[in-house]
């Protein structure tokens, strides 16, 4: 359950070039719930989506998940928060190259795992899941754009969260893949996450799986 | 935390990063080489000079006239041999001959055949000579340095020294010496006492010096203040004032070059930080990504300061390897001259291995302080990179 | 001329480098100190957040370096007794100018306090919204004066270390010589013996109990009585000498640099043994690791002190 209220966020507070990237901002999200954020870029639903994630901290309002105020938290609880509920999928799928998709996959569980045993099990499930085990030991430079996306996907996944974040998801795909990853969506809402997806992609218009559509424009929900 | 993971992707960084890091690395393994096999050198010196004057006498005595040592009583020893604590007392005669040819001084030495010798390795050696073929003919056993001085004028049988009073004496060349501790004794000539009396101009009833022997340690301020006592104008060296004054000498002397380093190594500090400050766009990036998938600060700090540490300390473990091998294997060309000087024979020397765990940790101390502090600032700059990054 | 020698040098360069590190913390602590709101949520606050991490950073990588340079201290003060004349082992120089041991006491406070801050510091991390994020920065601006007076004092006394004159040895410092009881309380060695086992058992039990200011207190006075002890006692059967009283000696290479084992497991015992009711003041709460670590260290320490004596009697059948 994600609950934002009154929540504002400006840019260079304070000084000549403060830009006010999202004002007034009340949203609630209820579980397993998947909830798309449509608007052109720079409207603010990327902002709106690192304040989610406590990547950025708002100028004022409160966010709550879980009943847990998380907006003021120090970054060591911020991160830890970060790493048990949230998984992130980037435009640009944010892989690094040269490892492994495997590896790729492990960082998540680097800060929270102790045993390695655990993290390859943890790996192997999540790779399963996003269709992906038979490219496991490739480094990720060599795979497609498609495939790609799928690692990313299992890296969201691996530590198990139960929201998960796509920042434009489909904007670096074909149709093909893109239309794939709809049917992905479904197997989230499946498990129970709760979804954001911030896109302007049209192809998640008036889509079954999601349940709720919210325009963004100028950093005010309309 | 730390796992096998963590450890992949921490030295990947360093692999991807290894432009950034070669030049480092380089740098910091020629800086360690520098202090360290100075460093090395002159710990090795000064443990070599310290061995050989551990097997030295435990007094010296000489008589002063006008502020100058001359020649001093054996008849001195009869009075000397009775204070409380010596085991023995010895004359010794010895000093320098300029050899003409080449001008350069020889140490010439006396040695009584008969008598408990002055050093420990003198012992060994006269109980290893043959005494009758020695004394056959006027002898003398050579270093190596004087070995090379006198076969460079094939005088490779016999030498002839003059006398103060330019009368000649041809002296047979019956060995050279393999020196332990060449640095003491590749200058010596070692020929029977009476000889080298004749040669140096020393009266039957003098010598160069008198030495003591004070087994216990605690009795020596005791010793020293009787001797003192005992006779007017003379000169009372303490073996552990050697001691010091040789720590003295060769610590002192690195620590000139300690000073100089310390510029150099400011140097490297600001270069240090200069380049690790440089942060690009991927560095960004990579950074952001990593605090997406939950990393905190704390963490990115670990991960960055691991990173630089692991440049760092190979560069030290490296630095200090190769400097061990030009110290000890190849002794330490140019470096030597500078700490032995040329005063006596310039001849090769080897070094005996010697490090200890103190001076590790003194170069250890030298190095890695300044280099982790010049990496602290860029390392929290770094890990203070908004993590927004990651979306661009 | 004694502040040519190698290890001076580097003692101090490393000394300076960090008493700059400290400052850079200390004008950053400074400025975090009187703007910090942790409820605001403006841009500064955010700014300043980020800056602690800088100050924490530097204070934790310095006072690890610091924790180093205690024992690299006592190793330089005895090597310098090879070149000031009289001295055989630290106890001449430390005692041959009258900054010596209050510089030795000082550094010793200093690292307390450090690692009093270093606990301090990982319990504020693990805790939401930095409850003793303020005490911590008291703390270090403590710390921090006592780092510069500490280093005013590292150069008068090293300056000051005669080279010429020659200073007493350990067996005059501590009285094998001179007479007379150098024990406190006019105590004989059997009656510190015996209170130092009391006290060690005190320690033990009050630990085992979880009493913190009982385990303090006993602590404290088994820190004092153990410093005499192993002088006047444990010390003569590491030597194997009965005249020779030195804590310095110990840590020469011809006894295994022993002394470095013997006095860090008495200093960390202690060190947990005190700072545990300390801390506790501070955040309300038992750090049960603490009185563990301290029992571990302090029986570490007990043993191996023992350990010399029995094996000397094994060995010679009789006791010193």
């Amino acid at each position: 359950m994600i609950k934002i209220e009154h929540l504002n966020k400006i840019f260079n507070e304070n000084r000549s070039n403060a830009y006010v990237a999202l004002k007034d901002i009340n949203l609630h999200i209820k579980p397993a719930q998947t909830v798309v954020i449509k608007g052109v870029s720079g409207s603010g639903k990327s902002t709106l989506l690192s304040i989610i994630a406590t990547l950025i901290k708002p100028s004022s309002g409160s966010l709550m998940v879980d009943e847990q105020m998380i907006a003021k938290l120090p970054d060591t609880h911020a991160s830890h928060f970060r790493n048990v509920h949230i998984g992130f999928i980037f435009q640009a799928f944010n892989l690094f190259d040269e490892l492994s998709v495997k590896d790729n996959v492990a960082m998540p569980l680097i800060v929270s795992e102790n045993r390695q045993e655990r993290i390859d099990k943890k790996v192997l499930e999540a790779m399963e899941l996003a269709n992906i085990t038979h490219k496991k030991d490739q480094s990720v430079h060599n795979l497609s754009g498609g495939e790609k996306q799928r690692c990313a996907i299992a890296r969201a996944l691996v530590h198990n969260p139960h929201i998960i974040l796509c920042d434009e998801p489909t904007a670096n795909l074909d149709r093909e893949n893109s239309l794939k990853f709809i049917e992905i969506l479904k197997s989230f809402k499946a498990l129970g996450k709760t979804v954001v997806i911030a896109t302007h992609d049209p192809l998640f218009d008036n889509l079954e799986s999601v349940d709720r559509t919210i325009l963004i424009e100028d950093g005010k929900i309309r | 935390m730390p796992n096998k993971v963590f450890f992949n992707f921490l030295f990947l960084l360093i692999f991807r990063h290894r432009s950034k890091h070669i030049a480092i690395f380089i740098i910091s393994t020629l800086v360690v080489i520098l202090f360290s096999s100075v460093m090395l050198l002159s710990h090795a010196i000064e443990q070599d000079a310290q061995a050989s004057l551990s097997a030295q006498p435990d007094f010296i005595i000489q008589k002063m006239h006008a502020g100058r040592a001359v020649e001093t009583p054996v008849e001195w020893l009869d009075e000397l041999s009775e204070i409380e604590g010596v085991s023995s007392a010895l004359p010794r005669v010895y000093g320098s001959y300029f050899y003409t040819p080449n001008a350069e001084y020889f140490t010439l030495v006396g040695i009584d055949l008969f008598d408990r010798q002055i050093s420990e390795s003198l012992e060994r050696l006269v109980k290893d000579l043959d005494v009758k073929d020695f004394l056959a003919q006027p002898s003398m056993i050579i270093g190596s340095g004087v070995k090379t001085h006198l076969d460079k004028f094939y005088y490779k049988e016999h030498y002839t020294f003059r006398t103060p009073a330019r009368e000649k004496r041809e002296v047979s060349i019956y060995d050279s010496l393999l020196s332990e501790t060449n640095i003491v004794s590749s200058d010596m000539i070692l020929m029977e006492e009476s000889l080298a009396r004749d040669i140096l101009g020393v009266d039957e009833e003098l010598s160069t010096d008198l030495v003591l022997y004070v087994p216990n340690e605690l009795e020596h301020d005791n010793v020293k203040e009787k001797i003192i006592l005992l006779f007017n104008n003379i000169r009372v060296i303490e073996k552990e004032e050697l001691s010091t004054a040789y720590a003295q000498m060769f610590n002192y002397k690195g620590g000139l070059f300690l000073l100089l380093y310390m510029v150099v190594l400011m140097t490297f500090i600001l270069i240090l930080y200069q380049r690790y400050s440089m942060i690009s766009s991927s560095d960004k990036k990579e950074i952001g990504i990593l605090r997406a998938l939950g990393w905190s600060v704390n963490m990115v700090i670990r991960l960055k300061i691991m990173e630089s540490l692991i440049v760092g300390l190979s560069a030290f473990v490296l630095g200090i390897l190769l400097a061990y091998g030009y110290v000890f294997y190849l002794d330490a060309p140019l470096l030597s001259e500078i700490f032995l000087g040329n005063a006596n024979l310039s001849n090769k020397i080897t070094f005996n291995h010697s490090v200890d765990f103190g001076l590790l940790t003194l170069l250890f101390l030298f190095f890695m302080a300044p280099y982790i502090s010049a990496v602290l600032i860029p390392v929290w700059r770094i890990a203070i990179t908004d993590p927004l990054e990651a979306m661009k | 001329m004694i502040l040519l020698s190698n290890e001076v040098i580097i003692f101090l360069f490393v000394e300076s480098l960090l008493l700059l590190l400290l400052s850079i913390a200390f004008i950053n602590t400074l400025s975090i100190y009187s703007k910090w709101d942790f409820n605001a949520s403006t841009s500064l606050q955010y700014r300043l957040e980020k800056r602690a991490y800088l100050v924490v950073l530097i204070i934790v990588v310095s006072l690890g370096f610091k924790i180093l340079l205690l024992p690299y201290f006592s190793f330089m003060i005895d090597q310098l007794s090879a070149m000031v004349p009289g001295a055989m082992c630290g106890a001449g120089v430390l005692s041959s100018n009258e900054y010596g041991s209050t510089l030795l006491s000082l550094k010793v406070v200093t690292l307390f306090l450090t690692g009093a801050w270093l606990i301090l510091n990982s319990e504020d991390i693990k805790a939401p919204a930095y409850p003793y994020f303020k005490i911590k920065l008291l703390l270090f601006i403590m710390i921090y004066l006592l780092v510069v007076f500490e280093s005013a004092l590292d150069i008068l006394y090293l300056i000051n270390i005669p080279t010429g004159a020659p200073v007493a040895c350990c067996s005059s410092i501590y009285g094998a010589i001179t007479g007379g009881s150098p024990l406190p309380f006019n105590l004989d060695i059997t009656r510190i013996l015996i209170l130092f086992y009391l006290f060690y058992l005190l320690s033990v039990v009050s630990s085992l109990a979880r009493y913190s200011f009982l385990n303090t207190v006993a602590n404290l006075l088994f820190l004092y009585i153990a410093y005499f002890a192993v002088v006047y006692f444990f010390g003569t059967y590491i030597y194997e000498l009965p005249t020779h009283q030195c804590p310095f000696c110990m840590l020469q290479a011809e006894y295994y640099y022993v002394g470095y084992v013997i006095w860090g497991t008495l200093f960390l015992g202690s060190f947990f043994g005190i700072s545990a009711f300390i801390l506790k003041l501070i955040i309300k709460r038992e750090l049960s690791y603490m009185y563990r670590l301290s029992l571990v260290f302090n029986t570490l320490f007990v043993s191996l002190v023992s350990v010399y004596v029995l094996v000397f009697y094994l060995k010679n059948g009789v006791l010193l």
